[in-house]
């Protein structure tokens, strides 16, 4: 008998669900022991096949003759004389850098250290270090670090914040303050949902530099935390009326400060 | 060298491989040849229709429509091929590049061990694996690419996942074998 949630588990393995989706499937992972043993076979069978299989790479015989059928398909579509071209295209080397990239490359060291090691460091993140945090730094560091993630981070992709800021509606139950402030180097990327505080927080993402900043927003009328720092994060909050904000990011204290005080001029 | 030649090399052709790996699980490897050739062939044709979209998904859509079109002209003319003992493990298009022959010895092995689990695999859940796996493609792009719905992708995933999975702890852990 196997979990009803099973295939959400394997779509959320696969990086095919959006961050709201990822919280809910985390915590059903988090109290479901045989999700937690199926994300394990998943990733067991994926590092099985990306370090172990034979991948095969076109034989050079298959590409020169590709090459050369290329040749003659490029000749008879030509106005030129057929002969005079072919005999162009004998002599003049092809472009070194594109027969560069044929070769086969050992694609998956990368990709995945990048995907699955991003995955199992965001699960670890969820699940091991987080209890030592008071419980909002938290979640909110969890949040950010799960919206690196491939394909987690932005749910409505906008640089223009009258897209933004309506997608919101339907998607979360406050509305943040949404502006670009890419003058003062603070570019508006765009928008996605998230769970905090037990409610759908909408989230504005920036950016600075190279730097991703998310920006939470939920109402809440309790006290905050100061500003601190989890994990490498800097988490800046701030209150105004019943809506209460976070700036989470990687950058330095001026830099998130700065996005902070713009924000709390149009809030 | 024309434009379009020279858009298409750069395009379309670093995605060889790709393809070649793609027709080899979907076909025997004598074939895996012509089948590539004749894509790439109908892919320049045709190149104009691509337009920025995925070169990669779209290629490997052509092989697949170039395998079943060679599978069904050789039904028509009789020709069932018989398999091949050693098909999974043809060995003229590895690829070594390990400097360590005894640990490389030890890899070719566990490598033989896995290429012949996989090819076990009924076909439509091996490509769909190692589109997933190998060439990284999401769901919607290996829907694309095999012609069904996201929600088939889905679950011959898993059952391809789930499977390999048992094959390889039978393997490993030398449970007793099923008698044939």
């Amino acid at each position: 008998m196997q979990c009803a949630e099973s295939l959400r588990v394997q779509a959320y393995f696969d990086g095919e669900v959006d961050a709201l989706a990822a919280a809910e499937i985390e915590r059903h992972v988090e109290h479901c022991s045989e999700c937690r043993a199926l994300l394990q076979d998943l990733e067991k069978v994926r590092t099985a096949l990306r370090e172990g299989i034979t991948y095969a790479a076109a034989p050079q015989a298959l590409r020169t003759q590709i090459l050369q059928a290329l040749d003659q398909e490029t000749a008879l579509a030509s106005p030129v004389a057929p002969q005079a071209n072919s005999a162009a295209a004998r002599i003049k080397p092809r472009p070194a850098p594109q027969s560069r990239v044929w070769r086969a490359r050992p694609f998956w060291t990368g990709a995945f250290s990048g995907v699955g090691g991003a995955a199992i460091a965001a699960v670890i993140a969820f699940f091991v270090v987080m209890p030592a945090f008071s419980p909002l730094s938290n979640e909110l560091v969890s949040a950010h670090v799960r919206s690196l993630m491939p394909s987690h981070l932005i749910d409505v992709v906008s640089t223009d914040r009258h897209t933004v800021k309506p997608w919101f509606a339907g998607h979360a139950d406050v509305s943040p303050v949404v502006s670009d402030f890419e003058s003062q180097g603070y570019r508006l990327m765009g928008g996605r949902a998230d769970y905090i505080e037990h409610q759908r927080s909408a989230v504005v993402v920036y950016q600075h530099g190279a730097h991703v900043i998310n920006v939470f927003t939920w109402a809440a009328d309790g006290r905050l935390p100061s500003n601190t720092t989890r994990s490498g994060y800097r988490l800046a909050f701030w209150q105004q009326g019943d809506i209460q904000y976070c700036a989470v990011s990687d950058t330095g204290w001026d830099e998130l400060l700065g996005l902070v005080r713009l924000l709390r001029e149009q809030g | 060298m024309d434009d379009k030649r020279a858009r298409f090399e750069g395009q379309v052709l670093p995605h060889l491989d790709a393809a070649y790996r793609f027709a080899r699980w979907l076909c025997r490897p004598g074939e895996a040849d012509d089948v590539v050739q004749d894509a790439v062939l109908r892919a320049f044709r045709g190149f104009d229709a691509l337009r920025g979209s995925d070169a990669k998904a779209w290629l490997l859509t052509i092989v697949r429509n170039c395998h079943l079109t060679s599978a069904k002209q050789q039904q028509r003319r009789g020709l069932v091929p018989l398999p091949e003992e050693n098909d999974a493990a043809d060995g003229h298009a590895m690829i070594a590049n390990n400097d360590n022959p005894e640990s490389e010895a030890i890899l070719s092995d566990q490598k033989k061990v896995l290429d012949r689990l996989v090819a076990s695999l009924p076909e439509e859940h091996r490509t769909v694996l190692m589109l997933r796996e190998i060439e990284e493609m999401d769901y919607a792009q290996i829907a694309a690419v095999t012609n069904v719905p996201i929600g088939t992708v889905m679950s011959r995933l898993a059952r391809s996942r789930a499977a390999l999975k048992t094959k390889w702890m039978q393997e490993v852990e030398g449970a007793p074998r099923a008698v044939r």
